[in-house]
């Protein structure tokens, strides 16, 4: 055990860093039972097999469950955009396209207005 | 710089001219020297029935109703001059607050350091070292912030009143025993954000002097569990839990009791004697639990997002929270929209927000678009039903108890025609009476009887004296019933006789379902005239009813019928009557 103090609190890093590229999937129950755990050890095998430097990273619910399971995808260069009901097809599509190719990927990208 | 992206999306309901404006985009890009230019087609803009939008990334512009003549315009003044076209400017859009659920989706719930590093338990260093209980309280009366779990009572009061109680010991509470049909925005907070009700729970802690927190999460959510557990071991390891937190000389423990998956349990005094390890029922109040409460000694009990509020006033400031809402209503609150609705999801806005707002521009109206939106039901059994010409009334405590229902715990389900109001209202009183914990007499007795002439209703043989006879249970129920269960039992029942009474009566009079959903009412039989003699029903049909052959046609066999509407359904030339 580490007793924190007030201090320390403001010196802790999150897991992914600024600048890091990442892909989050959105893993509560709405996105495990659309799918979620399939796609998010897909994104694991690609990424290491491709040697890409991209944390993945499982996260909580947007919020937009009729989309699930939802993505999150940062590379360098590119905006963070959200892909909603993302398959086995649609994660080798982001790999490659997204991630390897730095495009886009048409027709899968939930956009919200939210502030925060 | 960052590279140029449009997204697009055709968001009429005709047809799809996305593509066209697509590949225009990009000619016209190409002609003027863009060459990296990106015109992505998304499946989801948060904009609907606005012919077809485009939303430049870099500058957070979104483009509305645009045409093909507009793409030169959009590529010369927007992509290259980077100046907005104000005529094609979106406006009026709803939009989501997130304060709530700000972490949700972006953190990782199994990782403490994730929360940290966004603020996190930044307010509870605030409280120890730099705060008294009493400037605590009183800074979340400032706040304004009321219990989120669907009465609306003021948290600072219920923590003052606990503050003010004697007792060598004392209790936090968190009510995550969340039962409402169809809502689930307890579950995606701990799951998604599990530390922000530690956090809240710990100020909570401090504001009223305990030092013993219970979470009371219902045993249907496993994932949450093992979520809040793992946060609770990781903040036990990190000092942010247990003996001097941060090295102040408060101490706090945390633990999780698993509730037995009672709907009644979610009362706070039957949540008390769950936890205390009796059977869940409730008792008669006073004492408040802020008097007596857990093992009679002062108790407060908030709801998960009640206390997922609490580290934001603290750290933004009661001020900055009180700028949000309402006069009487501040912040924001969660709704679980479902039903028949496009987006279903959860929706966090700012209190005030018109429901037509939330249902239609951040919901994306009806689920089958021809279809009319008749009403949406908030609060759950113990809610009401709210009809469409309503729609405009701001959402807040006050507002959607003038109009019958309560705020509830979150949950919206939206009904459009297909939905038939009296057997909706007996969904919901059916839920209550299967709930009901049965130690009072007006809810077992009361509820049951109700049922039995919904039932009777719904089946064509209800008389006109039947509505008297359901006002007057209701009003029994609703003022000798011990807890909130009896009380608000007969709440859909009563709201939706008071909207749509004519539903009723066309049940009792004409014995006819509108919307075809009570099957005692309903008869199927073949029109000739129309009758192609297809055989489709006859194959369809799942009890075999349907016989006859191409000569002298097919009939249905009412005895046989078991109205599951798949002839209706597939029949191609509309020659099935649903009567």
């Amino acid at each position: 055990m580490v007793q924190l103090t007030r201090d320390d609190l403001k010196k802790v890093q999150p897991k992914i860093k600024a600048g890091q590229q990442y892909v989050k999937v959105g893993m509560s129950t709405c996105g495990i039972a659309a799918g979620a755990q399939e796609v998010f050890e897909l994104f694991t095998k690609e990424i290491k097999q491709h040697d890409l430097n991209v944390v993945v990273t499982k996260t909580g619910c947007l919020g937009m469950c009729h989309a699930e399971p939802l993505v999150e995808v940062s590379v360098e260069g590119l905006p963070s955009v959200i892909y909603g009901r993302v398959n086995g097809e649609v994660a080798h599509r982001i790999i490659e396209e997204h991630v390897c190719g730095k495009r886009l990927v048409n027709d899968h990208i939930f956009d919200l207005p939210i502030r925060r | 710089m960052e590279k140029p992206i449009i997204f697009i999306k055709d968001t009429s309901l005709t047809g799809d001219s996305s593509r066209e404006i697509q590949t225009q985009l990009l000619k016209v890009a190409r002609e003027k020297g863009i060459e990296d230019l990106q015109v992505i087609r998304v499946a989801d803009l948060g904009i609907y029935d606005k012919g077809v939008a485009l939303k430049i990334c870099s500058l957070d512009i979104i483009y509305v109703n645009v045409k093909l003549s507009d793409a030169e315009k959009i590529i010369q003044t927007t992509i290259k001059e980077g100046t907005p076209i104000e005529d094609l400017l979106l406006e009026n859009q709803a939009m989501q607050t997130r304060i709530v659920l700000r972490n949700c989706g972006i953190v990782d719930p199994e990782s403490i350091d994730d929360y940290i590093s966004r603020s996190g338990y930044a307010s509870v260093g605030k409280c120890l070292f730099d705060m008294t209980p009493e400037t605590v309280i009183e800074e979340m009366k400032k706040s304004g912030l009321r219990g989120r779990g669907g009465a609306g009572f003021p948290t600072w009061m219920k923590w003052n009143l606990a503050r003010g109680s004697f007792g060598d010991e004392k209790y936090v509470i968190c009510n995550a025993d969340e039962g409402d049909p169809g809502a689930y925005m307890d579950r995606s907070v701990l799951e998604g954000d599990p530390h922000s009700v530690i956090e809240g729970m710990i100020i909570a802690g401090y504001a009223i002097g305990a030092s013993k927190g219970f979470a009371y999460i219902r045993a249907e959510y496993p994932l949450a569990i093992e979520r809040v557990q793992k946060a609770i071991d990781q903040a036990y390891e990190k000092g942010l839990l247990g003996k001097d937190i941060l090295g102040s000389k408060f101490s706090f423990d945390l633990e999780i009791r698993l509730g037995a998956g009672a709907f009644v349990c979610g009362e706070e005094t039957a949540l008390i004697a769950s936890i205390e390890g009796k059977r869940g029922t409730p008792k008669p109040r006073p004492p408040y639990p802020s008097d007596r409460g857990l093992w009679d000694k002062p108790t407060i009990i908030n709801n998960v997002e009640t206390l997922a509020n609490i580290a934001v006033i603290f750290q933004k400031g009661a001020e900055w929270f009180a700028t949000i809402g309402t006069d009487k209503s501040k912040g924001t609150k969660v709704f679980a929209v479902t039903g028949k609705v496009k987006n279903s999801g959860l929706v966090e806005i700012a209190m005030g927000t018109p429901l037509r707002d939330i249902v239609f521009q951040i919901s994306g109206g009806c689920f089958v678009p021809e279809n009319k939106m008749i009403a949406v039901q908030t609060g759950g059994p113990s809610g009401g039903v709210i009809p469409e010409k309503n729609f405009d009334t701001p959402v807040s405590y006050e507002h959607l108890i003038e109009l019958g229902s309560i705020m509830g715990s979150g949950g919206m389900i939206v009904m459009d025609e297909d939905d038939c109001l009296v057997d909706i209202s007996k969904f919901y009183l059916k839920f209550c009476v299967d709930e009901s914990c049965g130690k009072c007499a007006p809810c077992r007795i009361g509820g049951y009887q109700m049922l039995a002439i919904l039932e009777k209703i719904t089946a064509g043989k209800g008389t006109l004296e039947d509505i008297t006879s359901i006002k007057r249970i209701a009003q029994g129920m609703q003022k000798a019933s011990l807890c909130a269960l009896g009380q608000t039992a007969p709440n859909p029942v009563m709201s939706t006789l008071r909207y749509f009474e004519s539903e009723y009566l066309d049940h009792i009079e004409k014995k006819k379902c509108r919307a075809g959903k009570c099957t005692k009412l309903l008869k199927f039989t073949i029109v000739p005239e129309k009758c192609k003699k297809c055989r489709l029903c006859v194959t369809n049909c799942p009890v075999n009813a349907i016989s006859g052959d191409r000569e002298k046609g097919y009939t249905i066999d009412q005895e046989k019928c078991i109205k599951c509407g798949r002839c209706f359904d597939v029949c191609k030339f509309e020659a099935i009557a649903r009567a």
